[in-house]
């Protein structure tokens, strides 16, 4: 099948290369001097960013049926319900 | 496979077009993504309602050394994929090699937080309420105090628990290369190492994750 | 390797291992990985922690009923728990705070929730959807006996110095944070363990089942001709799946601020009660979820067979239960309306769940739809399954009124709750486990449960029951709080005391009267009139097999031609039409043989 055949050359040591220098950004830019939801955010956008690399070329979603991705994704939507309903108690 | 063609009773519905075992790690990494996210959300929470009982980057907690941690627990996902990609071609010995490199970055990986809680309890920086002091790094010992109890409670646990899950991985990891050099996985049959991928690779995720709320905002 | 070959290495993989032998005792009844075998394992000891449940309410109704008055034959009772003087021995109010305590959680985690996950998930989801067993049969085998070790821990903190966990069974924080509150130290550390482990237990039990059924169904069996039991428990399993771990986090917290020191919810070091009730909530909303919704499922098969009509609107049944479980996540803080949380909160959660109500509705209309100039055999299962629909809609009525922020002002930690709480657990879950029990008693022992017994149980059960927990509507809308050891202490609610002698008194024979159903049970394994495959006439799969099915169920793979409902259709000459029937227009299929193991 051609999934099974484009799976067996995924670019693992490219996401290596990727995901080592996110990480080497990601420590310089936490001790950059600009407003911290500035960082936040930005840390927040590269973490994920390499998250989503590790699941989808590592973890080979990338690869498998879109059902999975949905099955994967499923959790997402309760970890911000969480944190904004809770959040809230803030404000 | 249709609905039509497996209605004719030759083939079983095809569900996920995923077989069982990669399923069902599937389904479990979901509820620990939840598991994650109560304990991760909780720290979120407490340090919005105290911020002061935080402190900034760098100050309590040493990034230089988790950031180099980091980037073993990185490689060592390099290296379960590879012990995968390995199999899949029924490369028996490049599985076991690679398979012996993750448990060995694994197990790196937990002794470095070993020796960091070691030093930063021996720095007063404790999960305990009442005898928390943290001091920070570097700074003479009778400084003030850094933080709150919450920080260090919410630190040790999310990162304690995910130290633990990297442990429980480490030994699952010597159960399957016991199994390979058992002969069990090959081209045709390689599950066990899949789902043991996808369980690190996920170890690994969460880290990222960790790493950044923890240790860099 | 083909879908094809994945799925047949599936099926064959759950197969297990067909010995051609007998297999040792140990392997067939102890360590069994059969999930029918599994499933009557969770029954009998959840039966059993059905049975403690009960009596501890009892003895919380003694002092409820006659406060402070000694209880005949309380001597039995350690000092620490009953004082003895003449006459018996007077409850101590430590040990009613253990009692309400205990009850709540022995009767949820232990009783009503592994009754219908483990038993009825188990029992059958593989024989619903055509499969020779659960995904992962050992790991179903674990599921049980991690189950069986949370049970000990939790029976054991009665007998720890300070006794068993006195915080409610919600164990808000700080009161559960710290022993010089309650007085209870190593009790609620080990109902926390106990829960953990449950924990795990419950999660194995999920992964199987969302996989089994996702995975696993038979030719023909779309989504849309599952059964809803199946569908029920599918939709459950998800809700275990997601909900458990938020509880996980949150005992494992309060653990540590009990042992370890930390302050996660001690106010005094800046911790957070208010993060427990959130953390609790979260996954206590869903929770309930997954003591409803099965019973609905069972429900349902029951009275569609039992009225010979197709299940009004079937598809709509689906997407309430899915509907109700999504909205299920968003309306925990309903628990939290006095708590003193964000009034913005009050707000959003009170419109999401009062939008709850409305799938909940739809499946009671379609229940009484179905019933509707249905052809009613008002046998047992039948009659627990229509007062399962009756008293849910008045538990589920008094929820609305719960819902309105307003309101509950007055009626939170009342007894109005305490009402609702049992008309939707007990009027509701354990009416459709009576139900369920019974029904598919005959495919679980190949016997047929005494009738007469049955409906003599089922008469006294539902008077008596309503004669509880009806007034009790009262007691809370007059003031009467929950979890009080003497209310009479309040002046204003001293006029309550012979409402609650005659609940006691009520609750005395209503408990009594549960002794008929265990005798109709234990009578009809030995002499039960014995029973075909199919003795109600009913279209599932599970009954194309033999009372008791054999290892592996199905010799040949079932093809599935339809839905499950197909009652009274002018398809067929009898009043049924079983899902792997072939159509009169299309020849049967070559059978295939089940695969036999690897």
């Amino acid at each position: 099948m051609e999934t099974e055949a484009r799976h067996k050359h995924p670019p693992y040591m490219l996401v290596w290369g990727v995901l080592f220098v996110l990480t080497m950004v990601e420590v310089f830019y936490a001790f950059m001097d600009i407003p911290k939801v500035y960082i936040a955010v930005g840390l927040i956008i590269m973490a994920v960013w390499k998250a989503l690399l590790v699941a989808l070329y590592y973890m080979h979603l990338r690869f498998e049926p879109k059902r999975l991705w949905v099955l994967a994704a499923s959790p997402l939507p309760l970890v911000v319900i969480l944190l904004t309903f809770v959040l809230f108690e803030n404000f | 496979m249709t609905t039509h063609a497996a209605a004719v009773g030759r083939a079983p519905m095809p569900g996920m077009e995923v077989y069982n075992l990669k399923l069902g790690m599937w389904v479990f990494l979901l509820s620990e993504v939840m598991f994650f996210t109560g304990l991760i959300g909780s720290y979120i929470i407490l340090r919005f309602a105290h911020p002061e009982h935080f402190a900034q980057p760098g100050v309590v907690l040493n990034v230089p050394l988790t950031a180099f941690n980091t980037f073993i627990l990185i490689c060592s996902s390099v290296t379960m994929v590879k012990a995968f990609a390995a199999i899949e071609q029924g490369d028996q010995k490049g599985l076991k090699r690679w398979l012996l490199a993750t448990i060995a970055l694994g197990t790196l990986f937990v002794g470095v937080q070993v020796v960091e809680y070691t030093v930063l309890a021996s720095e007063g920086f404790v999960p305990m309420a009442e005898a928390y002091h943290a001091i920070g790094r570097g700074n003479p010992h009778d400084g003030p105090a850094l933080g709150g109890p919450l920080y260090g409670a919410t630190f040790y646990t999310m990162t304690g628990f995910h130290g633990t899950h990297v442990t429980i991985g480490v030994l699952c990891m010597w159960f399957v290369l016991w199994r390979a050099s058992k002969g069990a996985y090959t081209a045709q049959s390689y599950g066990g190492v899949e789902i043991m991928g996808l369980y690190w690779h996920f170890v690994d995720l969460v880290w990222i994750i960790l790493f950044t709320i923890v240790y860099l905002i | 390797m083909s879908t094809t070959q994945h799925d047949m290495v599936n099926r064959a993989e759950a197969g297990g291992h067909h010995d051609h032998h007998e297999p040792p005792f140990i392997r067939k009844y102890i360590f069994s990985t059969d999930h029918k075998t599994i499933a009557k394992q969770f029954m009998f000891v959840s039966l059993f922690f059905l049975v403690v449940g009960g009596l501890l309410a009892t003895l919380m109704r003694w002092q409820l009923g006659f406060p402070s008055q000694p209880m005949p034959g309380g001597g039995v009772f350690p000092d620490a728990m009953m004082a003895p003087t003449p006459g018996g021995a007077i409850m101590l109010p430590e040990f009613y705070n253990s009692l309400v305590t205990m009850h709540g959680t022995i009767m949820i985690f232990f009783a009503i929730m592994p009754l219908l996950v483990g038993l009825f998930g188990n029992l059958l989801i593989p024989l619903q959807i055509g499969a020779p067993d659960m995904a992962f049969p050992r790991l179903n085998m674990a599921s049980f006996w991690l189950a069986v070790p949370a049970g000990i821990l939790m029976l054991a903190s009665f007998a720890v110095e300070g006794g068993a966990a006195g915080a409610g069974w919600t164990s808000y924080a700080p009161l559960s944070a710290s022993g010089e509150y309650t007085g209870v130290y190593l009790g609620q550390q080990l109902w926390l363990v106990s829960l953990a482990v449950l924990g795990f237990s419950s999660l194995a039990g999920a992964v199987n089942y969302i996989s089994t059924v996702i995975n696993m169904r038979a030719p023909g069996m779309t989504w849309f001709r599952i059964p809803l039991a199946t569908w029920a428990l599918f939709i459950t399993a998800v809700l275990v799946l997601l909900a458990m771990p938020i509880l996980a986090g949150a005992l494992i917290m309060l653990l540590f601020d009990q042992t370890i020191g930390t302050a996660f919810f001690l106010p005094e070091f800046d911790g957070e009660p208010l993060l427990w009730q959130h953390l609790f909530w979260f996954f206590g909303h869903p929770e309930v979820y997954i003591l409803i919704l099965p019973a609905m499922g069972i429900a349902s098969e029951v009275i569609s067979n039992r009225a010979r009509k197709p299940i009004f609107g079937y598809h709509s049944m689906v997407l309430a239960i899915i509907a109700i479980a999504f909205l299920g996540w968003i309306v925990w803080g309903h628990h939290m309306f006095q708590s003193g949380m964000n009034p913005m909160l009050g707000t959003s959660f009170m419109i999401s769940t009062m939008a709850i109500a409305v799938p909940s509705a739809i499946k009671t209309f379609n229940w009484l739809a179905t019933l509707w100039k249905g052809d009613l055999h008002l046998d047992s299962p039948m009659l627990y399954a229509i007062a399962f629909v009756s008293l849910f809609i008045i538990g589920g009525l008094s929820g609305v009124y719960m819902a309105s922020t307003p309101v509950d002002v007055y009626i939170h930690d009342t007894y109005f709750i305490v009402a609702h709480i049992h008309y939707v657990l007990f009027g509701g879950s354990l009416f459709a486990i009576f139900a369920g029990i019974t029904f598919w008693y005959p495919k679980m022992f190949g016997r047929l449960m005494n009738e007469r017994l049955n409906k003599i149980h089922f008469l006294l059960t539902f008077v008596f029951y309503n004669l509880v927990f009806w007034p009790m509507h009262n007691l809370g809308l007059q003031g009467m709080m929950r979890r009080i050891y003497d209310f009479t202490q309040y002046e204003y609610l001293q006029p309550l005391q012979p409402m609650n002698r005659f609940i006691t008194i009520c609750v005395f024979i209503l408990v009594a009267s549960q002794s008929l159903y265990a005798i109709s049970f234990f009578w009809s394994l030995f002499k039960g009139e014995k029973a075909t495959n199919n003795p109600w006439n009913s279209n599932g799969l599970e009954w194309t097999v033999p009372s008791p099915p054999p290892h592996g169920n199905f010799a040949e793979m079932p093809v599935v031609y339809r839905g499950p409902y197909e009652y009274s259709s002018p398809e067929s000459d009898t009043d049924f039409l079983p899902q792997t029937t072939p159509p009169r227009d299309r020849p049967a299929p070559a059978p295939v043989p089940t695969p036999q193991g690897a």
